[in-house]
């Protein structure tokens, strides 16, 4: 009689056992129901070989499944003890409202729960390897990126702000949304129209004003941003990627007014001539900017020269130019301010036009400057009397590391002066010449001095000590081999 | 690396520096020749030494270097470069097509620039042509309107429509043609898109093939050094393992070794012991004889010992029988003492009740005692106060009654004295001299001559000296009254100037600089007075008393110093101890040398302390006043008339009662002489009287006539 019920009882109870502790209780009371049944019920569990007093649930258990269950109305963590609050953490769902949680939380493995589950992809190395930081940039991200003037409620980003400001580092924004028409007016095909028309409306294709988000945020030091929309797709419209005077203006603003920041990225966003003059005086004498990034735009001359400019106004130590349309006087005043410079480390110039005359202009500069490491002048119409410019520059510069001279037209006999100039060099790590027309075996031989000098350096990095022993020792291996 | 090199050069130097001292010409050799050709030597092999360090150390380094790239580090060095190589080619290869791309653009921007200019160019000329035939157009407009001829009009306008239809017809055509370009662009762009996605996939896949390859051959790499450093563990483990064997080979065959010696030496052993047992035996043997004997003696000996037990034994119990006895006298004699000493205990309690009681008692008496003793030291005080002031009142009395008393003679001399120059001059008609006694100047009570201070000796001595500069010997002998007849005052003199001169660290800084402005006479007295204060000089005896030992001295110590001097010397001081003074003193101070006043001072000094000692009895005994001379004085006043004046006086004095005698009868006799002319003139008026009545005029004869009168 007793055997017969103890069996399926003892599986049962096991199975709920496992399952929860409230299922137990459950099942004895949903069980048959009379007293003398329960009793019985329980002196089975009592003879359970499996039961013991372990399965009980400690009290401490009991609460902290409670503090979880409720957290969002009555948020209790500072008061627990660490291993507490450990448990608890580990139990709460990333889906309460930040306002909980923003400035209460600050252990990262639930921040990093929060982060797998929205995004797929995660890279915290790119936020400070904060999860915490990374969730406030990422959401902040998403929230900008999907705003739109004059429909979206600025108040759902200013909401955010008290609880970001302290998390928040660095903006990445990849797309501006333009306010939508709702009165599209029926457009004309020819783009005349359409072009004059957008002049028109230009005050009405004003993107989101950053200059409240960014004064709010007291730690900032990264904005990177492009006015454009993306995945636009067959609804390809020009004035989709217009940088407006007024925005241009207010971003102006808002980054003088922000003295935190040091990397200072806009491309892809049409800047031309006189919009990177307005930037570039804002940024006159800015206490903490190190890195200006102004690539794929379409600065001339006239911001190359405000960039040389701001070059001998400010602690610039990276500046990026690439992809614009710079030419020989630009290059010349940037090659000027080049000339008296102690910060800028990087400088690149890819894909401009400053042609043998800026080649030759850097190339002087480069004889004073006694700071810049890297230089990228890829894909500029350089061609020979550079090289040899360059070549001398090499035998008398010892801070240079890397130089790239990609895509130019160097031809024959620079390649050969490069050589020569290589050969006196011991400091130069890296020397792009793809496609610059010079000989395979030059390249060849320059590659051999680059390789030999890379093993100077690894060396020195090993013992700092024993500078110029292993310089002697690999000095003559390094060419028989 | 170089470490090992570095140290075995080291190791050289130090043996060639060890090894150069002996071998060589040493440097400390006698032969100069010798320590030159040592000192080269050793230079140059210093040289040679360190010649050798530079060039062996990077020998050896690389040596070493070689040795020590084993397998592991090769392998590692290997996949070093062959992973960078990689990498290099794989990011070139990645970036090969952004290159390409840029180099792309490049030409499609030159291309494009190129098209540009040229379309520019056509537009330009086609706005110029275009221009050109509106221009033609609207002249021709004005023409038209000067004709006048319809048809010639509608030709016109025929023409000009043409014209314009051929105007728009070019504009036209240029627009197609730029929609064309505009077409082939846009099919560009197309292509470009599809071109750039592809290149974006070829980027991708290359990507992916360069992080295969990267992963695979690190992953090939790592295994390759893995198993380079399993191979080079295990060469290490079986080279290792082959030396362990060796070296467990030679510890076994040392082992089996230490295994025969000990073997051999256990034998050694046994026999030396079988050796030692035998020896043992026979030892054993001659001590047991030996003993035996020994015993037997001693069995003897225990006998007679035991006899005399015997006799020992009786004669103790005799003694204990006594001792007993004696035992029980002495318990008797103890509960005597014992009841003795009780009985003395009681005494002793009742002595010491006693000795408390008595002891209170006399403290008590003491304390009595002390109190009447501190009362009567009190009541002495005030008695010897008392007494201070009563001797002083006494004094005061005592002077007084003398002065009256002396007034009284004094008066009592002079009457006499009068009285006797009187008799002198007047009766005797003898020239009468006033007699001059000492003691007739004498005013007030006779005391001990008083003690004069040094400084009016000393002022005395210099002023009597000075004056004796004036006039020489004149009043030698008044001045000296004071002075002791043995020294003269310019001997005196002329000690203290020396004295004043040789002891000059005596006085003060101070005194001395106020002694500056001062007369020199006056200078030495103070300075003299300082002197003497220092010294302890206090009064005239003690002065005279130095320079005494001042002259005493020089002339026991002159003989060796003057010699011719000397006789003269002796021959006054032996007049000086005599009597006569008359002569000066001829040891004059010239005699003692200056540097000998200090010796001699200190000498004094010495002396002088020793009598100094009985000050205090000698204060006391000065109050007693010494009255020895006042019956001496006072009997001398009495006696100030001789026997003889008074001798004189008697006589004078019956002879002037004679004269007396008839001095007074003579005056009787005048006397009844005055009563006698008295009566005459009483008669004589009466008889004028009588003379010179009326009657007598009325007779005729007047009596007058008859006689003369006497007018006297």
């Amino acid at each position: 009689m007793q055997k017969s019920p103890s069996i399926p009882s003892r599986s049962s109870t096991s199975t709920q056992d496992r399952s929860s502790t409230a299922g137990q209780t459950s099942s004895t009371s949903t069980g048959p129901g009379s007293g003398s049944v329960v009793r019985r019920m329980r002196r089975i569990i009592a003879e359970d070989a499996e039961w013991s007093l372990a399965i009980v649930p400690l009290l401490t258990e009991l609460c902290i499944q409670h503090i979880v269950k409720n957290f969002q109305n009555n948020p209790i963590l500072k008061q627990l003890l660490p291993e507490h609050q450990k448990k608890v953490l580990n139990h709460l769902s990333p889906d309460l409202p930040l306002a909980v949680t923003a400035n209460l939380i600050d252990d990262e493995s639930y921040w990093r729960r929060c982060c797998t589950q929205r995004w797929p992809v995660c890279h915290v190395d790119n936020h400070g390897g904060s999860w915490k930081r990374m969730f406030f940039e990422l959401h902040l991200e998403n929230l900008l990126k999907h705003f739109i003037p004059n429909t979206t409620d600025p108040a759902v980003i200013l909401n955010l702000l008290p609880l970001c400001r302290n998390y928040v580092r660095a903006i990445r924004v990849d797309q501006f949304l333009p306010p939508v028409q709702l009165p599209a007016p029926p457009r004309g095909g020819d783009q005349s129209d359409s072009g004059s028309e957008g002049e028109m409306e230009e005050p009405a294709m004003d993107h989101y004003q950053l200059d409240n988000l960014v004064a709010g945020l007291s730690h900032l030091e990264e904005l990177d941003l492009v006015y454009g929309v993306k995945d636009c797709g067959m609804n390809f419209e020009w004035n989709l990627f217009l940088f407006t005077y007024r925005d241009c203006h207010s971003l102006a603003a808002t980054v003088k007014a922000c003295h935190t920041l040091k990397i200072f990225r806009l491309t892809r966003s049409k800047v031309d001539d006189d919009k990177a003059r307005i930037l570039i005086r804002s940024l006159l004498d800015h206490p903490a900017l190190e890195e200006l990034d102004l690539s794929h735009n379409l600065i001339g001359d006239r911001g190359a020269r405000a960039a040389a400019k701001l070059l001998s106004h400010s602690r610039l130590r990276v500046l990026n130019l690439a992809n614009n349309q710079v030419r020989a006087p630009g290059a010349h005043s940037l090659a000027h301010a080049l000339g008296h410079n102690s910060n800028l480390i990087s400088l690149n110039l890819r894909l401009n036009c400053i042609e043998d005359e800026g080649g030759q202009a850097l190339a002087h500069a480069l004889h004073t400057n006694k700071c810049l490491t890297t230089l990228h002048l890829g894909g500029n119409e350089l061609s020979e009397p550079t090289a040899t410019l360059l070549s001398q520059v090499l035998t008398i510069n010892t801070t240079l590391t890397s130089i790239n001279l990609s895509c130019n037209h160097i031809g024959l006999d620079g390649g050969k002066q490069l050589l020569e100039g290589m050969s006196d060099n011991k400091t130069l790590l890296e020397f792009d010449l793809r496609l610059s027309d010079i000989a395979q075996e030059s390249e060849y031989l320059i590659g051999q001095a680059l390789c030999a000098n890379r093993e100077a350096a690894r060396q020195r990095a090993l013992n700092p000590s024993h500078l110029m022993s292993p310089v002697t020792a690999k000095g003559p291996e390094s060419p028989v081999g | 690396m170089n470490p090992p090199g570095s140290l075995g050069v080291l190791e050289e130097k130090e043996e060639e520096h060890l090894a150069t001292p002996i071998l060589g010409p040493s440097v400390h050799s006698d032969n100069p020749q010798e320590r030159i050709q040592a000192r080269r030597l050793r230079i140059a092999a210093r040289l040679e030494a360190r010649r050798r360090e530079a060039l062996g150390e990077y020998l050896d380094g690389k040596k070493e270097s070689e040795e020590d790239q084993s397998k592991s580090y090769k392998q590692k060095e290997e996949s070093r470069l062959k992973l960078a190589k990689l990498l290099l080619c794989g990011t070139e290869l990645v970036t090969n097509i952004q290159v390409a791309a840029d180099i792309r653009e490049i030409h499609r921007r030159i291309e494009e620039e190129e098209i540009k200019r040229q379309r520019l160019e056509k537009l330009e000329n086609e706005v110029k042509t275009s221009q050109d035939k509106f221009d033609e157009i609207t002249i021709k407009w004005e023409e038209g309107k000067q004709r006048r001829i319809p048809q010639e009009l509608w030709e016109m306008l025929n023409a000009q429509q043409v014209h314009c239809a051929g105007l728009i017809e070019d504009k036209n055509k240029l627009i197609s043609e730029l929609q064309q370009e505009l077409k082939m662009k846009d099919d560009q762009y197309v292509k470009d898109l599809k071109k750039q996605s592809d290149d974006i996939c070829l980027l991708l896949e290359r990507m992916e093939e360069q992080v295969k390859n990267v992963m695979k051959t690190f992953r090939q790499e790592l295994q390759n050094i893995e198993k380079a450093f399993e191979v080079e563990r295990q060469e290490l483990l079986t080279s290792n393992k082959k030396k362990w064997e060796r070296a467990l080979q030679a510890h076994n065959a040392k082992e089996l070794e230490y295994l025969m010696n000990r073997i051999k030496k256990v034998e050694d052993y046994e026999k030396q012991l079988n050796k030692q047992r035998v020896w043992d035996c026979e030892e054993y043997n001659t001590i047991k004889i030996k003993l035996e004997q020994d015993v037997q003696i001693l069995e003897q000996q225990l006998q007679q010992m035991k006899a005399t037990y015997q006799l020992n034994q009786e004669k103790l119990e005799y003694n204990f029988q006594v001792l007993k006895k004696r035992d029980e006298e002495s318990t008797v004699i103890k509960s005597q003492q014992k009841r003795k000493i009780n009985r003395l205990h009681d005494v002793l309690n009742n002595l010491r009740s006693k000795y408390n009681k008595q002891v209170k008692q006399f403290q008590e008496e003491n304390q009595s005692l002390t109190l009447d003793y501190k009362r009567l030291v009190l009541q002495f005080k005030e008695l010897q106060k008392a007494m201070r002031h009563f001797a002083l009142i006494d004094d005061k009395q005592f002077r007084e009654i003398w002065l009256m008393n002396e007034e009284e003679a004094k008066d009592l001399i002079n009457r006499a004295f009068d009285v006797d120059r009187i008799i002198n001059t007047h009766h005797l008609g003898l020239p009468w001299m006033a007699p001059n006694f000492w003691f007739l100047k004498n005013v007030g009570p006779i005391s001990q001559r008083q003690q004069k201070s040094t400084t009016q000796i000393l002022e005395e001595v210099l002023m009597e000296a000075e004056e004796e500069g004036a006039d020489q010997d004149s009043s030698e002998s008044e001045s000296y009254l004071d002075l002791p007849k043995q020294v003269s005052a310019r001997t005196t003199r002329k000690i203290l100037m020396l004295l004043c001169d040789e002891s000059g660290f005596l006085i003060e800084s101070k005194l001395l600089s106020l002694l500056l402005p001062l007369e020199r006479s006056e200078c030495y007295l103070l300075r003299l007075d300082a002197v003497f204060s220092a010294l302890g000089i206090e009064n005239e005896d003690d002065l005279y008393k130095l320079v005494n030992f001042f002259l005493k001295y020089q002339t026991h110590h002159s003989p060796s110093s003057q010699e011719p001097l000397d006789l003269r010397a002796e021959k006054e001081g032996s007049l000086v101890d005599g009597k006569s003074q008359e002569k000066e003193p001829p040891p004059s101070p010239k005699l003692i040398h200056p540097n000998d006043v200090l010796k001699i001072l200190e000498a004094f000094v010495m002396g002088l302390r020793k009598p100094r000692d009985f000050w205090v009895p000698v204060k006391l005994l000065k109050v007693v006043r010494d009255d020895s001379k006042d019956s001496e004085y006072w009997e001398a006043l009495t006696t100030v008339i001789p026997a003889t004046t008074q001798n004189l006086w008697d006589a004078l004095y019956t002879a002037l009662e004679k004269y007396h005698l008839v001095l007074t009868q003579r005056a009787e006799l005048l006397i009844e002489n005055d009563s006698l002319e008295r009566q005459n003139t009483e008669l004589q008026q009466l008889l004028q009287q009588y003379l010179d009545t009326k009657i007598n005029s009325e007779l005729q004869v007047p009596p007058t006539q008859v006689f003369r009168v006497p007018t006297k």
